[in-house]
């Protein structure tokens, strides 16, 4: 207290004298200043080693130096892009992509629980109405499995290091990212490959028509409860083939791009195609969650048509009424019998003979 | 502990390429591979200039930031080093390194990558010190041997220097202090001002 009491008369002295000392400073100062202004300017330093490192490092133009050895950017001393690509995969990508998707899987956990399956209306008629070929599931089903070994391959080698060493640890996760690697170069056009045969395939029954509006509106039938028109595929559905067609198209050529790095690209095509093949990925497995939701669990009958080729009438009736009407004018309404027939199950003591038929057959 | 570093000298440097030269046949590089490349800037014009290039042993290195498998380790020296058991040669480290020091050996159809190689600043790898192993993936191991990188120690003009990072400093302060004046006549037009000594 005592010491205090003494110092703080001491302590406005100074900072009124400092106060005074500045406003003098300021005020002697002025002329000064003035009267250096009228003398000429000293030469302007012009370092030589500034020009050639602002050269080097690229900041004003792109500058591209010779070198003996000859390869794809054997010139370029440095690459500006590198460090933003850094930045990109260390601090965004990695944890957005773990967010995004590990989010969007509980959001449909969630959605699960609170709308549940949704039913087909007035219940399984038993009648069914034969939608994909052999071939067309066949080709589904080989794009779908391409698809997941891909995304999990990939997602491997994105979230491998976070999620996976920790469990694994290096040696054997090293080896599970090396057949990672491995197995999506190799599939990956393969998966381009049954991406054209799809786009040859689906391409006419997927553009958009009137009455497609109409099912956006009143949001597809899965929110609330009421009728929605659609045709053999409704709207929701072509805007999955859309996403699928175009987005896989993205996701090939940066692919193909990253893959075989012999067409002398260079390092700064390959980092942007592979920020653009890893965004447009995430993309395409977050929306596949839904298709794959919707497909199996979400609605009742709608594995169905992947798994036989044929569903039920009132499945039809329900999210494809204008197709189900079109199927009913033609007459291609199949009796239980006759499905079971084909598909070559029996179900009921009367048909023992047809059984026998199958049989036979084989 | 030192802080090893490389650092050439634009002033030095005449494109000899013997430091590329004299990296491939210390550690026997396959061919396709280059560890260490001059690159001439302004070839032919006024201020032209070369630079020896390798890795850079950068403190916070972008390479072993991007690994998917976390291959990479920071020596006591702080020479930057990766284990070829585990690197599964992806490329990343390769987008990721400003200065394009991580080479693959292409090792089947449609150039794909094999396990990356790059400047091991001659600390050779995890592998024990001048085991045949350590020899055969990553070449020599001249640090171990009391030794500097050999592309450094032998450059004719000292242009490539290669070291503690702060006795690297003490030499090219030095250099700078005595060549001074030389620099300033350098590529710069004085005809029309007048020095402010």
């Amino acid at each position: 207290m005592l010491k205090q009491n003494m110092v703080s008369p001491v302590g406005d002295i100074l900072k009124f004298l400092s106060i005074l000392m500045l406003l003098v400073i300021t005020v002697i100062s002025q002329p000064t200043f003035a009267a250096v202004e009228g003398e000429p300017e000293g030469v302007i330093m012009k370092n030589p080693g500034a020009d050639l490192w602002r050269e080097v490092r690229q900041r004003n133009i792109a500058i591209e130096g010779i070198s003996q050895i000859k390869s794809v950017d054997s010139g370029i001393l440095i690459n500006p892009e590198a460090d933003r690509w850094t930045r990109f995969r260390v601090d965004q990508l990695v944890n957005y992509a773990a967010i995004i998707l590990a989010g969007l899987a509980l959001l449909l956990l969630v959605f699960y629980l609170l709308r549940g399956k949704i039913k087909v209306e007035g219940g399984l008629s038993r009648q069914m109405l034969h939608r994909f070929s052999d071939y067309e599931r066949v080709l589904h089903w080989t794009l779908a499995i391409v698809f997941l070994f891909l995304a999990i391959t990939g997602l491997t080698l994105l979230l491998g290091r976070t999620f996976l060493i920790p469990l694994f640890g290096q040696e054997f996760f090293s080896l599970l990212a090396s057949s990672s690697k491995e197995g999506h170069n190799l599939f990956g056009p393969i998966f381009f490959a049954s991406l054209i045969m799809m786009i040859l395939r689906f391409v006419k029954r997927n553009i958009y028509e009137k009455g497609d509006l109409t099912w956006l509106v009143k949001g597809g039938g899965i929110i609330g409860k009421s009728h929605v028109s659609g045709g053999f595929f409704n709207m929701g559905e072509k805007t999955w083939y859309w996403i699928v067609i175009l987005i896989g198209l993205l996701i090939s050529v940066s692919g193909l791009i990253l893959v075989s790095p012999n067409f002398g690209q260079g390092r700064v095509i390959m980092e942007l195609s592979h920020i653009v093949h890893v965004i447009s990925a995430i993309i395409l497995i977050a929306v596949s969650f839904g298709h794959m939701y919707l497909g199996s669990v979400g609605t009742e009958g709608a594995l169905e048509s992947m798994k036989t080729g044929y569903v039920d009438v009132n499945w039809a009736e329900s999210h494809h009424d204008r197709w189900a009407k079109e199927c009913r004018d033609n007459n291609r309404v199949i009796s239980a019998d006759k499905f079971n027939r084909l598909q070559g199950k029996i179900n009921s003591g009367t048909e023992e003979s047809g059984s026998v038929a199958v049989e036979g057959n084989k | 502990m030192a802080r090893m570093k490389f650092y050439c000298d634009a002033e030095r440097c005449i494109e000899c390429n013997a430091c590329v030269t004299a990296c491939k046949n210390e550690h026997e590089i396959p061919w396709g591979v280059n560890r260490r490349r001059v690159v001439t800037i302004k070839d032919g014009q006024q201020g032209e200039r070369s630079l020896s290039v390798a890795c850079m042993h950068c403190s916070d290195a972008p390479c072993a930031a991007v690994c998917p498998v976390d291959c990479f380790y920071t020596t006591d020296d702080g020479v930057v080093l990766h284990d070829k058991d585990i690197c599964i040669g992806c490329g990343y480290c390769f987008y990721a390194c400003p200065f394009g020091a991580p080479q693959f050996p292409e090792n089947a159809a449609f150039s794909s990558r094999g396990k990356m190689d790059k400047c091991t600043f001659c600390a050779g790898g995890p592998e024990d010190d001048h085991s045949s192993d350590e020899y055969k993936k990553y070449g020599r191991n001249r640090l171990a041997e009391g030794k500097l990188p050999l592309c450094a120690e032998m450059c004719s003009t000292k242009a490539l220097l290669a070291g503690d990072a702060n006795m690297l400093s003490d030499i090219y302060r030095k250099r700078i202090i005595n060549r001074g004046a030389s620099v300033l006549n350098w590529g710069v037009n004085y005809d029309k001002v007048k020095l402010n000594t």
